[in-house]
C-alpha cells in the first residue's frame, strides 16, 4: 500500500507537470490581464465592469495598433489573497502586457503593491482607495477613473455652503473605501462652514438589520440629514429600513457615490426621491457621448449602465487608444504608460477626462445628483449640479494633500477643531454649474 | 429615550423571530439525525429567490411565501431521498455532501439572478404603519412576529400532540428504540429534513422581504443558524426559541451601542455556553 | 518478491520523485513553481486538517483560524514593527500554540458532531474578530507587504529559492509527522479515534492525549499560514473564512482522510482543479461542487482509495458502489 501510494504520487506529479510546460504562442497579439470579483458579495460590480469593458472591447473589433487584443479574464472573489494569486498567474504564466479591473480599493492596493516591480502597466478600473495614485504611487499605475474622496469632497463643501446644513449623522461600512468617501466628505464639508459629522461604522456584509442603527440617531439634535456610506446589499436594507421606520420624514438621507447607484436603487422604495448623492456620472446626461454610449450599452446587454461600468468601458478605451498611439509597439512599457496619459478623452460619456501627468489620476467632471423616478416608475439619479475639472486632490494644495494621514476609521476626525487648520483654507473654491449647461 | 428602548427591543423581537424560523428545522434534523446541514444558508438564499421570482411575475406575497417554502422543501426532498441517505451515519461525508450542495446552489442562483441586491416587494396592505403606545412600527415586522410564532406552536401541537411528533422525540432521545418499536425510522427522517427544508425556504421569503438577497448571504445565514442551535442546545425546540431571544436582542442592542463589534458580539454567549456546557442551553448530553 | 527488492524499488521511487521534485524550476515554468508553493502552504493547512480527521477522528473546522494567526503574528511584528527574522516567526508561532492550548482545551471536551460544531463557531469568531477589528487588524483592509527575510544573502523573494525553503520545511514536516504516526502517541491517538473509552480504561489519559495532538495540528497550520502570507505579502480576514476552512476540508477528503498522503494528494489536486477550472468557466464552483458530490458519493475513500480497490481486485469503487447500491436497495 506504501508503495503505491508513492507510485501514484510520483505519476501524478509528473503529469501534472507535463499538462503545464509553459506553451508560448508565435501569434502576435497583446494581452490584457483582467481582475475583478465576478462570483462573491461584489459579484455585481464585477459583472457591470466586465459589461463596460466588454463593448469598448466590441467597438474596436479587439483591435489596437493593429494588433489582436486578447483579455484574461480572473475571477478573484474580492478576497485579496486570490487577487494577488491571480495578478502573479497572469504575470508569470500569461505574460499579459497590461492588467486592469480592480473593483475593491484594498483589492487594488493589494494588487498594485504585487505589481510594483513588474514593468506592467496597472489600470485600476474601479478601485477607488486614493493611496493608488497617491502614497502608494509608481509610475505604471494610470488611473482615469476616480479616488473616494474626489466627489464627496464636493458634496460636502455643496451641502455646507450651498444649503448650509451644520451637522451631519454618517453610518458606514467599516472598510478603506468608504473610509476615503467619509474622508473627503468630511474635508469638504468642514471646509464650506460644517460642524459636525458625527460617524458610526459597521461591520460590511454582515449587518443585516439595521433598523437599531436607525433607532439610536438621534432625532432631536439638530442633524441636517443623515449620510449612508455604504453600497449594496447593506445599502438597499440600510434604505429600506430608514424608509419603513419612518425616518425620512424626520431627518432627510443623503448617500455616498455608490449609495443610490443603478441596478441596487431599484430595489429601494420610491419613497427616497429626492435623496443627494455626488459622483462622476448621472443617469439623465444628455451629452451625445453619453446618449451613445447608454443606448450601445442597452443594445448589447438590455439594462442601463452604471458608473462601474462607464468606467470599465472609459479604461478600456483608455487602454486601447494607448496601445494605438504607440502603433501597436508596446515593448517600451514606460513609453506605452505615458502614451496613454496623453490619451484624448475629452469624448468620454461622462464627460470630458483629463490625466494628471504626475500622479496619473483623472481630473473630471463631479456631478451632483438626486434621486428620481422616470417615466416607467424607475428610480435613477437625477443631476443637479455640475463641477468641472476636479482632481483628485480637490482644491488643495498636493503637498498639504498628502501630508495628512491618510483616511481611516478614526480620520479625519468629526469636528473641524481636531483637523488641521490648513487644510480647511483651501485658495480654490468649486465652480458650481447648473446641470446640462 | 424610552422610545428608543422600546424600539431596540421590537427590533431584537424581529430579528428573534426570522432566527426562530432559521433555527427550528436545522435543530429538529439535527437532534434526530445528527446530520449538520451546511446548505441550510444556501437553502435559504434559493428559497428567497424563487420567492421573489414569484411576486415579481405574480405581485402575489403569500403565494411567494407558500412557493419558496415548497420548492425548498421539494429540494430537501430529493436531496435527501437521491443523496443524503446514502452516506447515513457518517459525519464526514454527510457534512461535505451538504457543503457541497451549498457550493453548487449558491453559484447557481447567481447565475440565474445576477449579484446585485434583491428585494421582495411586499404589498402594502400587508406592511401598514402600526402606531402602538405612541411607537410607530412597520406593520410587517409584527406580521412576522406572528408567522413566528404560529410556526412555533405548530412545531409544537406536532411535537408533542401527535403520534409522529411522539416518534421524532423518541428518535431524537433514542434511535435504536424507535427502529426496534416498529417505526420507519427512514420516512421520520425524509419528513424531518424536507420540513427543515420548508422552514427555511419560508425564512428566506420572509428575510429576503424585509432584508434583501444577494450573494454571500448565504454564509452569513448558515453562520447564524448555527450560533442558535448551538447556543439553544441542539435538538431542543425550546432551545431554538431562548436562544433565538437571546440573540436576537444581543444583535439589536449591540447595533445600538456597539455597532463595530455587532458581528462579533453574538459568538460571545456561544462561547460562554460551550465553554460551561457543550451540550447547550438545552440540549442533551451527546 | 522480497522484501528487499520492494524496499529498494520504493527508495529508487522515491529519489526520482524527489529529485523531479527538486529541480522543478530548472523544468518547469515559474507559474508551475508557484503553484507548488501553494499545494505546499495548503498542504501544510490540510496536513493539519487530515492528522485530526484520519489520525484522530476529530474534524475540525478551525485550523484555518491558526493559519492566519500566524500570518497576522508577522505582518503586525515584522511589516508593520520591523522585528527580525526568525523572532517574529517564533513568536508567530508560539502564539499559535498559546491559542491552541486555550481552545482546545475547551474543544477537547467534545466529541464528534459537537466538536465540529465547536470549531466551526471557533473559527467563526477569530474571522468575524479579524474583519471587525480596525485598529490593530485594519479588518477588512489586513496587512500588506510583508516579505519573506533574506538569510545568509539568500534572497527568499525569488520564487525558486522561497519554492526550495518550503520544499525543505514540507519534507521535514512530512517526516515528522510520519515518525509520530507510527509512535506510540500515533497508536494511542488511533485507539482513541476508534474508541475512547476503551482507551481512558486501559489507562490512557485520553484528554491529553487529544489536547497534544490539537497542538500538534495547530503548528502545521501555523507553518502553513506563515509560508502563505510570505508567499503572497498580505494577510486579511479572507484567509480564515469560512469558504477556506471548507475548502481545506474538501481536499482532504478528495486525497483520502484514511491515508498518509490524502491530505497532499487532495491539495494538490484540489489547487490544480481550481487553477484550470477558473480560466476555463465562469461557473467553475458548480462544477467544483459536482464533482465533490461525487467524491463523496461515489468514491468515499477518496482519489488514494483508487489504487488500494484496483489492486484487491474489486475493481474501480465507483462502480462497486453503485453495483453494492442496486443490492442492498
Amino acid at each position: 500500500m506504501e508503495k503505491k501510494m508513492f507510485k501514484n504520487l510520483f505519476v501524478f506529479l509528473a503529469v501534472l507537470i507535463a499538462a503545464n510546460s509553459d506553451v508560448r504562442s508565435a501569434e502576435k497579439e497583446i494581452k490584457v490581464g483582467f481582475i475583478s470579483a465576478f462570483t462573491g458579495v461584489f459579484s455585481s460590480f464585477g459583472q457591470q465592469q466586465k459589461e463596460g469593458a466588454v463593448l469598448a472591447l466590441e467597438e474596436a473589433n479587439y483591435t489596437a495598433g493593429g494588433d489582436k487584443i486578447t483579455v484574461i479574464y480572473e475571477d478573484d472573489q474580492l478576497d485579496n489573497e486570490q487577487a494577488v494569486t491571480k495578478a502573479k498567474k497572469l504575470v508569470v504564466q500569461d505574460k499579459i502586457d497590461i492588467l486592469t479591473g480592480l473593483v475593491s480599493g484594498d483589492e487594488g492596493l493589494s494588487v498594485g503593491d504585487y505589481m510594483k516591480d513588474k514593468n506592467i502597466p496597472v489600470i485600476p478600473m474601479y478601485s477607488a482607495s486614493e493611496d493608488m495614485t497617491m502614497r502608494a504611487f509608481y509610475p505604471m499605475i494610470v488611473r482615469a477613473t476616480w479616488t473616494g474622496a474626489q466627489s464627496m469632497d464636493v458634496f460636502g463643501y455643496w451641502l455646507a455652503k450651498v444649503k448650509g446644513w451644520k451637522k451631519i449623522y454618517a453610518i458606514g461600512e467599516d472598510y478603506s473605501y468608504p473610509y476615503n468617501q467619509g474622508g473627503g466628505f468630511k474635508r469638504g464639508f468642514f471646509r464650506g462652514g460644517g460642524e459636525e459629522v458625527k460617524t458610526v461604522w459597521h461591520p460590511v456584509g454582515t449587518t443585516s438589520d439595521f433598523s437599531s442603527i436607525i433607532a439610536s440617531i438621534p432625532t432631536d439634535q439638530g442633524y441636517n440629514a443623515v449620510l449612508y456610506n455604504g453600497a449594496g446589499g447593506d445599502a438597499v436594507n440600510f434604505v429600506k429600513q430608514y424608509v419603513e421606520l419612518g425616518m425620512l420624514q424626520k431627518i432627510p438621507l443623503i448617500g455616498q457615490s455608490n449609495t443610490f447607484e443603478k441596478p441596487d436603487v431599484e430595489s429601494m422604495p420610491a419613497d427616497i426621491v429626492g435623496s443627494l448623492s455626488a459622483h462622476h456620472t448621472a443617469d439623465d446626461l444628455a451629452t451625445p457621448a453619453w446618449t451613445k454610449f447608454k443606448e450601445a450599452y442597452h443594445k448589447r446587454w438590455g439594462h442601463d449602465p452604471s458608473a462601474a461600468s462607464e468606467f470599465a468601458y472609459s479604461s478600456m478605451r483608455l487602454i486601447l487608444r494607448g496601445i494605438d498611439r504607440q502603433k501597436g509597439d508596446i515593448s517600451d512599457k514606460p513609453a506605452l504608460v505615458k502614451a496613454m496619459t496623453q490619451v484624448d478623452m475629452s469624448d468620454d460619456p461622462r464627460g470630458p477626462v483629463a490625466l494628471d501627468p504626475k500622479y496619473h489620476s483623472a481630473i473630471e467632471n463631479v456631478y451632483i445628483r438626486e434621486v428620481a423616478k422616470d417615466d416607467k416608475d424607475q428610480l435613477y439619479n437625477k443631476g443637479l449640479w455640475t463641477v468641472k475639472n476636479v482632481g483628485q486632490f480637490g482644491p488643495y494644495d498636493p503637498e498639504l494633500y498628502l501630508k495628512q494621514p491618510p483616511d481611516t476609521g478614526s480620520y479625519p476626525p468629526d469636528t473641524p477643531s481636531a483637523f488641521a487648520p490648513e487644510m480647511l483654507k483651501a485658495a480654490s473654491e468649486y465652480q458650481y454649474i447648473p446641470f446640462g449647461q | 429615550m424610552e422610545t428608543k428602548l422600546l424600539i431596540l427591543i421590537l427590533n431584537g423581537l424581529t430579528q428573534a423571530a426570522i432566527f426562530f424560523v432559521l433555527g427550528s428545522g436545522l435543530t429538529l434534523a439535527f437532534g434526530l439525525m445528527r446530520v449538520i446541514n451546511l446548505s441550510h444558508g444556501a437553502f435559504y438564499l434559493l428559497g428567497g429567490y424563487i420567492g421573489y421570482s414569484v411576486v415579481h411575475a405574480t405581485g402575489n406575497w403569500p403565494l411567494a411565501l407558500i412557493a419558496g417554502g415548497l420548492s425548498i422543501a421539494l429540494l430537501g426532498f430529493l436531496f435527501e431521498r437521491t443523496m443524503l441517505f446514502r452516506v447515513r451515519g457518517g459525519d464526514l461525508p454527510e457534512t461535505l455532501l451538504t457543503i457541497a450542495l451549498s457550493m453548487i446552489i449558491a453559484d447557481v442562483s447567481l447565475a440565474i439572478w445576477g449579484g446585485h441586491p434583491l428585494t421582495l416587494n411586499v404589498p402594502a396592505y400587508l406592511n401598514p404603519r402600526v402606531t402602538i403606545f405612541g411607537i410607530t412600527y412597520p406593520g410587517f415586522r409584527y406580521l412576522l412576529m406572528g408567522i413566528s410564532v404560529f410556526i412555533a406552536l405548530s412545531l409544537w401541537l406536532i411535537l408533542y400532540q401527535t403520534k409522529l411528533g411522539a416518534a421524532v422525540r423518541a428518535g431524537v432521545d433514542d434511535r435504536e428504540t424507535v427502529s426496534a418499536l416498529g417505526v420507519n425510522i427512514d420516512a421520520i427522517y425524509s419528513l424531518v429534513f424536507v420540513l427543515s427544508a420548508l422552514l427555511v425556504g419560508i425564512a428566506g421569503v420572509l428575510g429576503g422581504s424585509y432584508l434583501q438577497l444577494s450573494p454571500g448571504g448565504d454564509t452569513t445565514i448558515l453562520t447564524y443558524s448555527l450560533v442558535i442551535i448551538i447556543l439553544g442546545g441542539m435538538g431542543s425546540l425550546l432551545g431554538t426559541v431562548v436562544s433565538s431571544l437571546i440573540l436576537g436582542q444581543l444583535l439589536s442592542f449591540g447595533l445600538a451601542y456597539a455597532p463595530q463589534y455587532s458581528y462579533f458580539l453574538i459568538f460571545v454567549p456561544m462561547a460562554i455556553v460551550l465553554a460551561i456546557r457543550p451540550q447547550g442551553l438545552f440540549g442533551r448530553e451527546l | 518478491m522480497s522484501v528487499v527488492w520492494k524496499d529498494l524499488r520504493r527508495l529508487v521511487l522515491g529519489v526520482v520523485a524527489g529529485g523531479l521534485l527538486i529541480l522543478l524550476p530548472f523544468y518547469a515554468g515559474e507559474y508551475t513553481v508557484t503553484t507548488f508553493v501553494r499545494i505546499i502552504y495548503f498542504g501544510f493547512l490540510a496536513l493539519s486538517v487530515g492528522m485530526l480527521v484520519g489520525q484522530a477522528g476529530m474534524i475540525s473546522l478551525t485550523q484555518t483560524a491558526f493559519f492566519g494567526l500566524a500570518g497576522y503574528v508577522i505582518g503586525l511584528l515584522g511589516a508593520e514593527r520591523g522585528m527580525p527574522f526568525p523572532w517574529r516567526d517564533l513568536i508567530a508561532i508560539a502564539a499559535v500554540l498559546v491559542m491552541a492550548l486555550l481552545f482546545g482545551l475547551v474543544a477537547m471536551r467534545t466529541h464528534k458532531i459537537v466538536f465540529l460544531m465547536i470549531t466551526l463557531a471557533f473559527g467563526q469568531i477569530c474571522w468575524a474578530f479579524a474583519q471587525q477589528n480596525t485598529s490593530l487588524l485594519h479588518g477588512w483592509a489586513g496587512i500588506r507587504g510583508i516579505r519573506p527575510p533574506a538569510i545568509a544573502g539568500i534572497n527568499f523573494n525569488r520564487t525558486s529559492n522561497f519554492y526550495w525553503a518550503s520544499l525543505l520545511i514540507f519534507a521535514l514536516g512530512i517526516l515528522v509527522l510520519r515518525l509520530l504516526a507510527r509512535s506510540s502517541f500515533g497508536l494511542a491517538l488511533n485507539g482513541i479515534r476508534e474508541n475512547p473509552r476503551r482507551m481512558a480504561a486501559l489507562g490512557y489519559p485520553v484528554y491529553w492525549i487529544r489536547v497534544a495532538a490539537f497542538l500538534i495540528a495547530a503548528i502545521y497550520a501555523g507553518i502553513g499560514g506563515l509560508l502563505a502570507t510570505y508567499n503572497t505579502g498580505i494577510i486579511t480576514p479572507t484567509t480564515i473564512q469560512l469558504s477556506r476552512t471548507i475548502w481545506v476540508l474538501l481536499m482532504v477528503i478528495l486525497g483520502g482522510s484514511t491515508y498518509f498522503w490524502g491530505p497532499v494528494v487532495g491539495t494538490a489536486v484540489a489547487v490544480w482543479l481550481d487553477v484550470l477550472l477558473s480560466e476555463g468557466t465562469e461557473r467553475y464552483n458548480t462544477v467544483i461542487g459536482v464533482i465533490f458530490v461525487f467524491v463523496v458519493l461515489f468514491l468515499p475513500g477518496g482519489i488514494l482509495s483508487i489504487s488500494d480497490s484496483l489492486r484487491d481486485g474489486r475493481g474501480f469503487p465507483f462502480w462497486r458502489r453503485l453495483y453494492a447500491r442496486k443490492n442492498s436497495g
